[in-house]
């Protein structure tokens, strides 16, 4: 109890929120290399899952070497880039930490694109096609709406690992809000681990929140509303 | 305290040392056997003051040598850090480990308040006092000095003609700096650069304890001076500067053993200062580029040393 207090003093005093190694800056870090990450995951990820739904070709191959992005630690990923980074000039801490990041996040972006695209009803598809619907329209105006909830649940889970896992950044050096966890643990200051641990889990959580809502937002209306008895929606 | 941060390397290194006593265990029964022949003389148990490699070189060379003088030796090399290998030493788990001056006499010296300082002898004296109180005994300390060393690349060293800590003062406001994570509230580090030598560099980049993330900012030019430890393998193998310490910042670290005089008899006193004698910092950089690169096994390493010194004659 005595280190929850110690740990909201922390919080209170100015000097561990300014300046440019305070909260403010090493969350505004934090939150740059992880969108930084996702996006470049989804960059990948999205049109890669939607071709795939699309077509239904090639999807053991591609989910299998994405996810071998899963399968490698992060933490191996940032020691293999780091000998090449600062060979080409890319310098320290950012770099490594993308790339392990993004590694990171296109697995699970990927899967649930082409999984939501794939498990859209074929009759569906084929109902578009008899309306005359090109490939393009259907992807557009069906597949993409339809897909839509499960490529956001894609980004939640994608972002909330990435947002966790940002915070190896400041083992090779960088910034972010793992600096006050391993720093912390070089001067065995268990007050500003605490912290630096509950700055990250706090981070995350609302992550997990933010994408909870446009989740919300994103699903259709037919498919959010409770199936009524008798209206036969689910056969 | 910093010494106990470099077993951070991992469970690895535990683990292998782990292996190492194991198999040593075993042979020790035929040690054991052995000096039966001879005239029997009583169990040592050697330890470390904590698992890295050059103290484990050194631990091999102390059970060594007492076991080729008809010792019965056990060894207990995979000890985490000071703060568990101090309590042992006084408990009686372990009878003799070999410690760095300025570090043993900043732990056992926290509560008289007693600091280390750059003086081999000064920091030795104040160890007796407060060792002898607890019935134990440092014993003579060798040259070879492990402290912090403040590092440039032979380009930056030649590049703006550094040699000397101090040449640093007048052009630190161009120069990135980069050391452990806790460099900016130690002594040694930040603020005693700026309190002694009045080093203010134009950044900080926090790195690993002289491992390899350093060895790789400082050899990539993401920082121009690096905080490495005086007996690291790297600096020869890299090329890399060591800068006189002119106004004597860092704590004098020389490699010294301490045991317990009720388990470590006069004999085996004389048998550890000898190996003491021998050390050196060069001799024991080099030892420790045999196991940290070439990968050999820290008691073939001491064996091989020994022998070339006539040690085990």
């Amino acid at each position: 109890m005595e280190l929850l207090s110690q740990v909201f003093d922390w919080f209170l005093a100015p000097e561990n929120l300014n300046g440019p190694s305070g909260v403010v800056a090493r969350l505004v870090e934090h939150m740059q290399i992880s969108a930084l990450a996702v996006c470049l995951g989804a960059l990948v990820g999205l049109p890669l899952g939607l071709v795939i739904g699309h077509t239904r070709k090639g999807e053991f191959v591609v989910a299998s070497v994405a996810n071998l992005g899963r399968a490698i630690p992060s933490f191996a990923i940032l020691a293999i880039a780091l000998p090449f980074t600062i060979r080409a000039g890319l310098g320290l801490g950012f770099w490594p930490t993308v790339l392990a990041l993004w590694l990171l996040a296109i697995p699970p972006i990927l899967t649930n694109t082409y999984v939501g695209v794939q498990v859209i009803d074929p009759d569906t598809i084929e109902a578009a096609k008899g309306m005359g619907m090109s490939e393009g329209q259907i992807l557009r105006k069906i597949e993409v709406p339809l897909a839509a909830p499960l490529i956001v649940v894609g980004f939640r889970t994608a972002a909330v690992q990435v947002v966790a896992t940002a915070t190896l950044a400041a083992l090779v050096a960088w910034g972010g809000l793992g600096r006050f966890i391993i720093d912390g643990f070089a001067i065995r200051d268990s007050v500003q681990i605490t912290a630096g641990a509950l700055l990250v889990a706090a981070l995350a959580v609302s992550t997990e929140l933010l994408f909870g809502s446009i989740q919300k937002i994103v699903t259709p209306k037919m498919l959010s509303a409770p199936v009524q008895p008798g209206q036969g929606a689910a056969t | 305290m910093r010494r106990t941060r470099r077993t951070f390397l991992g469970a690895a290194v535990i683990a292998l040392s782990l292996v190492l006593s194991a198999c040593q265990s075993g042979g020790d029964d035929n040690a054991g056997d052995d000096s039966g022949k001879k005239e029997s003389k009583g169990t040592i148990t050697v330890g470390v003051s904590a698992a890295f490699a050059e103290n484990q070189i050194v631990a091999e060379m102390y059970a060594q040598v007492l076991e080729h003088h008809g010792y019965t030796v056990k060894k207990q090399l995979s000890i985490d850090s000071r703060e568990i290998s101090q309590p042992s030493l006084e408990k009686g788990e372990i009878d003799v480990k070999p410690e760095y001056l300025g570090s043993l006499l900043t732990f056992v010296g926290k509560d008289s308040g007693a600091t280390a300082s750059s003086d081999a002898d000064k920091n030795a004296e104040a160890i007796d006092k407060i060792l002898e109180a607890k019935g134990l005994k440092l014993l003579d300390h060798s040259e070879a000095n492990d402290t912090n060393a403040i590092v440039v690349t032979r380009k930056t060293a030649d590049a703006k003609k550094l040699a000397k800590v101090s040449d640093l003062t007048s052009i630190a406001g161009q120069l990135t700096f980069g050391g452990p994570p806790e460099c900016p509230s130690r002594p040694f580090c930040i603020p005693g650069l700026k309190e002694k030598y009045g080093i203010e560099f134009k950044s900080f980049k926090p790195l690993d304890v002289g491992g390899p993330l350093t060895v790789a900012a400082l050899e990539g030019d993401e920082v121009d001076v690096a905080l490495l430890f005086s007996t690291s393998s790297v600096i020869s193998k890299k090329g890399f500067v060591v800068l006189e310490d002119d106004k004597a910042l860092q704590t004098a670290e020389n490699i010294a053993p301490v045991c317990n005089p009720k388990k470590v008899d006069e004999e085996a006193q004389q048998l550890l200062n000898d190996v003491s004698e021998k050390l050196t910092t060069s001799n024991i950089t080099a030892l420790n580029a045999e196991v940290e690169i070439d990968k050999k096994d820290p008691a073939d390493v001491a064996k091989a040393f020994l022998e070339k010194e006539g040690l085990l004659d």
